[in-house]
């Protein structure tokens, strides 16, 4: 069932999302979007640049944060208006990292709410947080 | 300590990129590479049905276009290093198949920060995207971040 503007409450959760990000996805994704740095592609790289292994794009984290809305919104009448994500703490593959959400402000005016996101590694670290707008069209 | 640049650097638009078609291959391409599921963005038959009228790319594919060649020579060098500390993004008009995409940047903002880590300089450019009718995409503020 499509997420309705009126079920909304402020302090909803959404997800969490759980995934594990392999090496190979980060390789792909670099490949995907032209971002083919050492850092991205293997440890010998990345070490190449003072890290101490290979690291996901930030733009990848960026991705994934996003998929929890978008699998939220699902086909829904809603658009996500604004995102913005911030990297904190080098993300690395080969670990299982978990997206969460909360529903931080309803605006009735606009029909829009304003949703928390960060992406936490195994022990909860916060890597990656952010903010979107979710705007709903009916 | 004062931050060096030239001002008016601030608001110049320094790149407007030539056109780069977007393709159905690329937009399936990028829901595999981030495990992108949702029918509005990989099956055509669900996604005409959906508000778009058909496959539009998802959110964050607005990121994948690359700035151009000139880009970082006209993006002000403030410290040791630099990372991509972030985006933030609004969305406009979709993107979709066959879309002709340009990008204009400028440098929106220049600021330190200090932080446990110490002193950090943070230039920000802001991108927008448009496509082959003129109407935005979307606005993309790149946030990177040197030490100082």
């Amino acid at each position: 069932m499509s997420k309705t503007f009126e079920s909304i409450s402020v302090g909803e959760e959404l997800g969490p999302l759980e995934l594990f990000v392999s090496r190979d996805q980060c390789r792909n994704y670099a490949r995907t979007c032209a971002m083919e740095a050492p850092r991205f592609m293997d440890d010998e790289g990345a070490k190449l640049e003072r890290l101490p292994g290979m690291i996901l794009p930030g733009n990848m984290s960026l991705g994934l944060i996003t998929r929890l809305l978008t699998d939220w919104i699902g086909s829904g009448p809603a658009r996500i208006a604004r995102i913005g994500a911030t990297y904190r703490v080098p993300v690395q593959p080969d670990h299982t990292l978990t997206i969460h959400g909360f529903i931080t402000h309803i605006h009735p005016e606009n029909r829009s709410i304003e949703i928390d996101l960060w992406l936490e590694n195994e022990e909860a670290d916060r890597l990656v947080t952010g903010a979107a707008t979710v705007e709903f069209t009916k | 300590m004062a931050l060096n640049y030239d001002p008016e650097v601030i608001g110049r638009v320094f790149e407007t990129t030539d056109p780069v078609e977007v393709t159905a291959e690329q937009i399936n391409r990028f829901c595999g590479a981030i495990g992108e599921t949702n029918p509005l963005y990989t099956d055509e038959k669900a996604a005409k049905g959906g508000p778009y009228g058909g496959i539009v790319a998802p959110p964050s594919f607005a990121v994948t276009f690359r700035n151009g060649r000139h880009f970082h020579e006209h993006v002000p060098r403030m410290g040791r290093g630099g990372f991509d500390a972030g985006k933030d993004i609004e969305f406009a008009a979709p993107i979709r198949p066959g879309d002709m995409i340009t990008l204009s940047s400028h440098v929106k903002e220049i600021y330190e920060k200090t932080g446990r880590s110490g002193t950090m300089a943070f230039v920000v450019v802001r991108t927008t995207l448009k496509n082959q009718r003129g109407e935005v995409a979307a606005h993309i503020d790149h946030r990177f971040m040197s030490r100082i």
